[in-house]
């Protein structure tokens, strides 16, 4: 062991993910700025404060980042399981008086001088907890006792606990991520197929369930935003808006007119469109190529893991990611029914950025000590 | 430890596949909404970013012929709202309902409705805009407006017409006009966010906009004061229901003055200007008030038809003279009655006075019904209709003014039957509008040609340059030049010796001709209600104007000539003189006017006595007394004896019935010197208390001045 540490000290992470992620938080920075002005003169009077809050997440993300880049990711296949439990007793504090409602559902727990989302870190601890899963079952995986049944017992219960919030968006990000990697781990294709006939079957009856009608609202707004274009398609409607008013170069950098309360809160779910409008096809298009360099980079890094738990890690992380950029991407360009989920990285929000820049940094380790191809 | 597996690997490849596979298709997406199929959502963007608020252009100025302004713009002020700046919407809208004295609850809707701009109140005063402005309220804009203003209140009002809140003609030459008096509103184009607000970026644009232009109207200002005037005098003194008076140029068709009476303001057109209107309408439910109004706009000069009777008479000479079918020399026989015609029996008018044999020039000045339907019979249907026809009656003149009725004609030679033709030649049986009258006294005096009634001379922009002239119009050729000159003769003879001589001028040869009819009324002849009519042309020689006065429905005597010919006198000689046409006396005039003689008093005279004193002195007299009888007896004579008048002079005599012709002349706002002329002139007692103009009079104006009545004048200090 004391060999390979050695060896792999010497290793570098793999830079174009690290170029590619900074890449992405330091548009973030700009396009929070740029699209949370209007709102936080009107309600603060203070143009730069949601820019510095932004600031002071993306500094501690890249302490999170550097730091996790030099811890061997070893050090959490060992503390998989408290990891796990930690994010699982954080979302159950959204239950006691802790939690801060909003909007209907209760996503946040105040801890004194901030506000933190445990779903960021549920997300981010059920994938480390299940890559060791994954791991420790190596080649059961495949069965139906040892693998498919405590693989669902797991997922349900990481998912259900952000079901409970309610938190559809999420719950899907995460359990689509949780399945990404049980299928690269070795699912069978036939549990695989059942359980998407079962994901389905969930799906719509989360849709047309009793009390659940403003997802069913959701489905027909996406069919036809601009049926009720001041009302239930005001939000798809307006990110459409944004993204058409953009054109080819967009409007300019800091000219969007939709961020003047057209789009609520256009630093978080629909940033995207913002970028759309200010910096037009090219914006959005080359922070999606960035998204999909770190996509690429994050499976890369995967295929040339030395061990599972690093393969699965990986993949895991890097599902997480794509997961949820391409959802909010194709919720804001009214590809998918609206599901309110931030755009990693991007949209303004401290415990997310924290957390993903913290699993970039796991994935830079894992990188490390991958067989990679270095130029 | 063991390494990843192929199957592990080739999944991940696998979902690196699904991943660019996802990442084109939104990549395309983004393209196909950003620039391939963008421009829907651009609009649909930029509609909702961009608002507009209109800038009123200023409405053109209406003028006289002379460059006196009849309609102008004042400022006024409006106060608006933009909601989403309002801070305090409660408090605000107690402070602003205070100053504008408006309901609190309705102001603080208008706050606080979802709206980029409200408007608070229009046309608020100076005053409160002040007081508002010294508020200095986020939010609150007062913007100067402008407001239409007619200078001289209810003067010309059916020719001016009248506009809206939002400065859009509803009537007259305001609504017909109203696409060359608007003008081309601007615009700001102000960028505002979701909440209505003005965002940071573009500023505003602003489009100018584009004034309207002025209006030169035919009206000459003096002349319709005169008509206004005389019309005014003649409702009060004939207690009538409408006066009309139209004064046309019948050289060009420009209507110099057209008035009726009584009418309305155009600064408030939905108030009642007499006290009588004021307590009907205070009486009656709120919905039924435009029926009113509309009633009150009505613009009897051209929106009523009436059966002319006698005037129409000029027609039928004309046609008969024009056709050849009689000449100067024909004479007629006039035994009172027509009673050839199977089942009827027409009569004269003066039936129980038969006018016997008379000449054609006598038959005019008589009006003799007996001697028009043989002239009518001379000129037959066929060319009767077409004379009807020829002088625009049955269709519109083309005045530029809504409401123009054609009048009722017969629909063809065909359905003239003998009776019809007989008292069509005397004009009945045949409706037309006072404006189609005047037109065909213009014709006779303009040398045979109808006009197109003219009201809008040009328009010219603001710097005074002519945009539009518009040119006077010949609609055809009705009389040869020598059918008119014989026909302004034959009504010149009217106005000497004729029923006409109440026109009379010295100095100004005056032709015209007199009508009474009764009114018809939902098809019926309504019984006691009259028009009485003058039709003038003045001065024959040299035509300058063709006049028509309308009484309609007048108390007591009704004879056209008796009081229509008055006020057709009264104008004639204001407008003649104001227009400095010279005097011309004959020789007659001449010395009538050196010798000037003391009124006799003939009170208390039998008729033959009275009358034979009055003509040895060179005076001239008529009454009103259908059934004189030699004992008939004279009550009272006016003017009074011991008046000097010149020789020639017309003395009214009345009789057997005391008729109280004096009412209280309206004295308001003339000056001390002024009252005591006009009372000293109509003999008068009174008391004149303090100084300055008057600011009110008992009795009231109008009111007989019959028995003991002890006339009080107030006069402001100042």
């Amino acid at each position: 062991m004391g060999k390979s540490k050695k060896v792999v000290k010497k290793k570098s992470a793999d830079f174009i993910l690290l170029i590619a992620t900074v890449s992405l938080v330091f548009i973030g920075i700009i396009m929070v700025f740029s699209s949370s002005w209007p709102e936080a003169m009107v309600d603060f009077n203070d143009g730069y404060y949601f820019l510095k809050k932004q600031l002071i997440s993306a500094t501690l993300g890249f302490i999170a980042l550097f730091t996790t880049m030099n811890i061997d990711y070893h050090f959490f296949k060992k503390f998989a399981l408290p990891i796990y439990i930690l994010s699982l007793l954080s979302g159950l504090l959204l239950f006691t008086p802790l939690g801060v409602e909003l909007k209907g559902a209760t996503r946040w727990i105040n801890i004194g001088f901030t506000t933190f989302m445990p779903s960021d870190a549920i997300k981010v601890g059920s994938v480390i907890f299940f890559a060791n899963f994954l791991s420790n079952k190596k080649d059961k995986v495949g069965t139906l006792v040892q693998g498919t049944i405590p693989a669902l017992f797991y997922i349900g219960l990481s998912c259900g606990l952000i079901l409970l919030q309610p938190d559809l968006g999420t719950t899907v990000t995460l359990g689509a991520t949780l399945i990404a990697m049980f299928f690269v781990a070795g699912m069978k294709i036939s549990h695989l197929s059942a359980m998407i006939v079962g994901a389905a079957a969930f799906l719509y009856f989360a849709i047309t369930g009793e009390g659940n009608e403003y997802r069913m609202r959701r489905w027909t707004t996406f069919l036809d935003p601009f049926a009720d274009k001041l009302g239930d398609g005001w939000q798809v409607v307006q990110s459409l808006y944004a993204l058409g008013s953009g054109g080819l170069f967009g409007l300019g950098l800091g000219k969007s007119r939709q961020k003047f309360f057209y789009i609520p809160e256009a630093y978080n779910d629909f940033i995207f469109s913002i970028i759309g409008e200010e910096l037009g096809l090219f914006g959005t298009l080359l922070v999606l190529l960035l998204f999909f360099i770190l996509i690429w980079r994050g499976i890369i890094i995967a295929l040339k893991s030395e061990d599972l738990f690093g393969c699965y890690l990986a993949s895991g992380i890097t599902a997480l990611i794509t997961v949820q950029s391409l959802i909010n991407i194709a919720v804001v360009t009214s590809s998918i029914p609206t599901t309110g989920i931030t755009l990693p990285f991007i949209s303004y929000g401290g415990t997310s950025l924290l957390f993903y820049m913290a699993s970039v940094g796991i994935l830079l380790n894992i990188s490390r000590h991958a067989k990679l191809d270095r130029s | 430890m063991q390494t990843p597996n192929k199957s592990t690997k080739n999944r991940l490849r696998f979902v690196l596949g699904v991943v660019a596979a996802v990442v084109a298709f939104l990549a395309w997406r983004l393209f196909y909404l950003q620039v391939y199929n963008n421009e829907e959502l651009k609009k649909g963007a930029l509609e909702q970013w961009t608002k507009g608020i209109d800038i009123k252009s200023n409405r053109g100025i209406i003028y006289d012929r002379n460059g006196k302004k009849l309609a102008v713009n004042v400022t006024a002020y409006t106060v608006w709202a933009t909601p989403a700046e309002i801070k305090n919407p409660e408090e605000t809208a107690e402070k602003i309902s205070e100053i504008l004295k408006m309901d609190k609850e309705v102001v603080y809707q208008k706050l606080t409705k979802n709206v980029s701009t409200e408007k608070i109140k229009q046309w608020i005063t100076r005053e409160e805009a002040l007081e508002l402005r010294k508020l200095s309220i986020r939010g609150l804009t007062i913007v100067d407006d402008s407001k239409r203003y007619y200078p001289y209140g209810n003067f010309a009002s059916y020719i001016l017409g009248f506009t809206d809140i939002d400065n859009n003609g509803l009537d007259g030459i305001e609504k017909t006009y109203d696409k060359y008096l608007t003008g081309i509103p601007g615009k700001i184009v102000k960028t505002t966010d979701a909440a209505n607000r003005q965002m940071p970026y573009d500023g505003e644009k602003i489009y100018d906009p584009q004034d309207g232009l002025s209006l030169v109207l035919t009206i000459d200002e003096t002349i319709q004061h005169f008509a206004e005037k005389a019309a005014n005098q003649a409702l009060l003194d004939n207690k009538a229901k409408n006066v009309s008076i139209i004064i046309m140029d019948p050289n060009t068709g420009d209507i110099l003055a057209l008035a009726n009476k009584p009418d309305f303001d155009p600064n408030s057109p939905r108030e009642p200007l007499t006290e009588e209107q004021k307590q009907e309408w205070a009486n009656i439910p709120v919905e039924q008030l435009p029926n009113k109004w509309y009633e009150m706009w009505r613009n009897v000069a051209i929106s009523d038809v009436y059966e002319p009777g006698s005037t129409f008479k000029v027609v039928t000479a004309a046609a008969a003279l024009e056709e050849n079918t009689a000449n100067l020399n024909t004479h007629y026989f006039c035994d009172g009655f027509v009673r050839d015609i199977k089942g009827v029996v027409l009569k004269c008018a003066s039936w129980y006075n038969p006018h016997g044999s008379q000449s054609f020039a006598d038959a005019i000045a008589n009006s003799c019904n007996v001697a028009f339907v043989h002239m009518g019979r001379s000129v037959g249907k066929e060319k009767m209709y077409e004379y009807i026809k020829a002088f625009g009656f049955g269709e519109s003149t083309g005045i530029d003014l809504l409401g123009e009725q054609r009048g009722i004609i017969p629909s063809g030679p065909d359905v003239i039957k003998e009776v019809n033709l007989a008292t069509l030649s005397y004009g009945h049986g045949i409706a037309v509008t006072p404006i189609q009258m005047v037109n065909m006294f213009s014709t006779i005096a303009n040398g045979g040609n109808l006009m197109k009634p003219r009201l809008v001379k040009q328009l010219i922009d603001e710097e005074g340059n002519v945009v539009k002239e518009f040119p006077t119009e010949v609609r055809r050729k009705v009389l040869s030049e020598k059918t008119a000159e014989t026909m302004l003769k034959l009504l010149e003879g009217v106005v000497t010796n004729g029923t006409g001589r109440k026109a009379y001028i010295p100095g100004y040869r005056v032709g015209g001709k007199t009508g009474t009819a009764l009114k018809i009324i939902d098809g019926r002849y309504a019984n006691g209600k009259y028009i009485a009519s003058f039709g003038a042309i003045a001065p024959v020689d040299d035509p300058k104007i063709a006049v028509l006065i309308i009484i309609d429905e007048p108390s007591g005597v009704y004879y056209g000539g008796t009081i229509a010919g008055p006020v057709a006198n009264q104008v004639i000689e204001d407008t003649l003189n104001y227009l400095e046409v010279e005097r011309k006396f004959t020789e007659e005039e001449k010395d009538l006017i050196e010798q000037k003689v003391i009124v006799p008093d003939v009170r208390n005279k039998k008729i033959g006595e009275a009358g034979k004193l009055l003509t040895e002195l060179g005076l001239r007299y008529t009454t009103e007394y259908q059934q004189i009888t030699t004992e008939s007896v004279v009550l009272d004579q006016f003017p009074l004896p011991g008046a000097e008048v010149i020789k020639g002079s017309i003395i009214d005599i009345y009789m057997n019935e005391k008729l109280n012709m004096l009412t209280m002349p309206d004295l308001t706002g003339k000056t001390k010197d002024e009252v005591i002329q006009i009372l000293d002139e109509l003999n008068l007692q009174y008391t004149i208390n303090g100084s300055g103009r008057v600011i009110s009079q008992s009795p009231k104006p109008g009111e007989s001045l019959s028995g003991e009545i002890s006339i009080v004048v107030e006069l402001s200090d100042t």
